[in-house]
């Protein structure tokens, strides 16, 4: 009956990759992980402080350093915010942390790849909208749509240092201060990126998933976005985690979803972004 | 074979009649309707599963944020969501059948008429072992007072669903109260088989840089680590008064925490919070017990208010 997957996973490294900015990689025989899934993290032994903390799964790494959803170990793309985060920080390779996960639903991989003319099915771009550490959990993403576009936006030269893994991606940036790629919000570069045939996947800001759903919206595509809230469980047992639905959609009966178990991928029509 | 039954009636309790194999149970709102831990902890090594606190009509339950941690322990304004008495009965309930832990059901409501319809309907209810009665909500009718810090609109509540169901009651009490012996009293007077608590004390928390509360509802229920010293004394002060068993609770986390309600008094304890950060928590905690006992070469029965003061 009892099928655990939380575990003790060993650090192999926790580097600070952009001012403020850590990837950390955890030792994990990992199952199948699908992008957009997380993990909660306990950052420490003791109780203080008392809940786990989650993080967008950034990477799956495999042996073989090929673009699998299972490997032998995972990466977490972190910044330092708070408490939890700045003794995440200080962890040395070596030492052990609490994981509870793969958790939640990611990006619908199957329905974006859907067998099509041109294996894409009837979306023939995705594009993938990071906004600052939105950009996380769009690496595993990308890495298994490769002829998708990314866009990042993002604050300034630091954040933009978080795309460099994107390397080998069409991938294209704007900064709020102009520092790198484009003087602007990352809204700017998705207007001129979209199509009829096109299909978001986004993550970031709520403020930026606001603006990404309205344009998505417009253009009449489907808009998937991954959502941030509080969370004591991960595993829809507390309730706490709750967004408004939107009025349309497949939640229309429910009118609250959990971000831990229903989500955190939602298709943005399932929102109610009103209440964000 | 022989021992083992001997270290299982070791750590075996009894309240209102009814045998449970250890005297560890999840608390309320804390373990969904227990199939949501399946996958995570072993059902079968608890005393007992008390699920989310039911109503009438499924709710929905109150915009977010509807939590935040705090230093040792978390605020919540969930709003009682649940998916309402008859879905539970038909698609939660199967869920825990064929499982060693016995099950509770937990229920609230905003009249007296809903908590005695709650029970009727819990009443016959196959794999159900008693109904908890949370009584720390508000009398719509009433204007919204408290029913659990009211020792007469406690007691009617009481009293309206014992006379509802054959089940035995347990009555959930708030600890937001100036005497708890004095709601001890009146619910044993109206009927109850046992008491539980603490329920989670009302706290808030203030967003300095936006000068708003952090909850949308501004106030919450304080539960985790930071509220077992005031859960404690409570439990003793409830245990010293009441006759019928009591069940402990508030912020624990381990064995030793649990033993200390069990030594003030309490027949059971249940783990909440806990669950959040370690859904095997009271798995664990459980364990910790059949260690403590054996140790101590004692039962639970006998570490039962065996609190020495003075
Ligand atoms: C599904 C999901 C995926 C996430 N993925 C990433 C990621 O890949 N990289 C990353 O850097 N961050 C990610 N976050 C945000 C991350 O969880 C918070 O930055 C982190 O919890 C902050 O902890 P702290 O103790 O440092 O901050 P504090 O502000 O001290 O934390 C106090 C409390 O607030 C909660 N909290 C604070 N910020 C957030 C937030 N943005 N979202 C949810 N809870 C928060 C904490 O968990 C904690 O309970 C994700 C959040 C969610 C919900
Ligand atoms: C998220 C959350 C939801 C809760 N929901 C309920 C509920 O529906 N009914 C109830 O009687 N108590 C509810 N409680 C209170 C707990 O059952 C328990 O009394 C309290 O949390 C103290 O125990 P703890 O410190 O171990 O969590 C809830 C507590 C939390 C944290
Ligand atoms: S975090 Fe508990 S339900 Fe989502």
């Amino acid at each position: 009956m009892k099928n655990r997957i939380e575990r003790l996973c060993e650090i192999t490294h926790n580097k600070e990759v952009s001012s403020s900015y850590f990837r950390i990689g955890l030792k994990w025989q990992t199952p199948r992980i699908a992008p957009g899934q997380f993990v909660m993290l306990r950052v420490t032994d003791s109780l203080d402080p008392l809940l786990r903390r989650p993080f967008g799964i950034y990477n799956v790494i495999d042996a073989a350093g090929k673009a699998s959803l299972r490997g032998t170990g995972i990466e977490l793309l972190y910044k330092v915010v708070g408490r939890g985060t700045r003794i995440l920080s200080l962890k040395k390779p070596g030492e052990c942390v609490d994981v509870l996960g793969p958790l939640g639903n990611g990006w619908p991989l199957p329905r974006l790849l859907s067998s099509g003319k041109n294996r894409w099915g009837r979306h023939d771009k995705i594009i993938m909208t990071g906004g600052g550490m939105g950009i996380a959990p769009l690496y595993l993403l990308a890495k298994k749509i490769k002829t998708g576009v990314v866009l990042f936006g993002g604050k300034g030269r630091a954040e933009a240092g978080l795309t460099k893994a994107f390397k080998g991606h069409k991938i294209r940036i704007a900064t709020e201060d102009g520092s790198v790629g484009k003087k602007g919000f990352v809204t700017e570069l998705l207007k001129e990126e979209l199509g009829p045939d096109s299909a978001v996947c986004a993550c970031g800001p709520v403020g930026m998933l606001k603006a990404v759903a309205a344009l998505a919206d417009d253009a009449g595509v489907d808009c998937y976005v991954s959502l941030e809230s509080s969370m004591a469980c991960g595993i829809g047992a507390c309730l706490g985690c709750a967004v408004k639905s939107g009025a349309h959609g497949a939640a229309a009966n429910r009118d609250y979803r959990m971000v831990c178990s229903d989500g955190p991928v939602f298709l943005s029509r399932d929102i109610d972004w009103e209440a964000l | 074979m022989k021992k083992n039954a001997a270290a299982s009636s070791a750590l075996s309790t009894e309240i209102a009649g009814i045998k449970f194999q250890n005297p560890v149970m999840t608390a309320s709102g804390t373990f969904g309707y227990g199939m949501e831990f399946g996958g995570y902890t072993d059902l079968n090594r608890l005393g007992a599963v008390v699920v989310k606190g039911l109503s009438l009509k499924p709710r929905a339950g109150n915009p977010g944020p509807r939590i935040v941690e705090t230093p040792g322990g978390m605020l919540n304004a969930i709003g009682l969501q649940n998916v309402g008495v008859e879905v539970f009965l038909k698609e939660k309930l199967p869920l825990l059948k064929g499982l060693k832990c016995r099950v509770i059901a937990n229920i609230f409501g905003e009249t007296i008429e809903d908590y005695a319809e709650l029970a009727k309907r819990l009443d016959n209810a196959e794999g159900l072992c008693a109904v908890e009665i949370n009584i720390s909500c508000p009398n719509v009718k009433k204007g919204g007072i408290v029913f659990g810090t009211d020792p007469i609109e406690a007691a009617r509540v009481v009293h309206a669903v014992r006379r509802s169901t054959g089940l035995p009651v347990i009555t959930k009490l708030s600890p937001n109260v100036t005497d708890i012996k004095v709601l001890v009293r009146a619910v044993e007077d109206a009927g109850t088989d046992a008491v539980s608590l603490i329920n989670t004390l009302t706290g808030m928390a203030v967003d300095v840089e936006r000068r708003r509360p952090v909850l949308a509802m501004s106030t919450g229920g304080l539960s985790g680590p930071a509220i077992r010293p005031v859960a404690v004394r409570m439990c003793w002060e409830a245990a010293k008064a009441a006759r019928t068993p009591i069940i402990g609770m508030g912020g624990i986390v381990t064995a030793s925490d649990a033993l200390e309600f069990i030594i003030a008094g309490a027949s059971a304890v249940q783990v909440g919070t806990a669950s959040f950060i370690d859904p095997d928590a009271a798995v664990k905690v459980a364990a910790g017990i059949a260690d403590y006992v054996k140790r101590h070469k004692t039962t639970v029965r006998e570490l039962i208010g065996s609190l020495k003061t003075g």
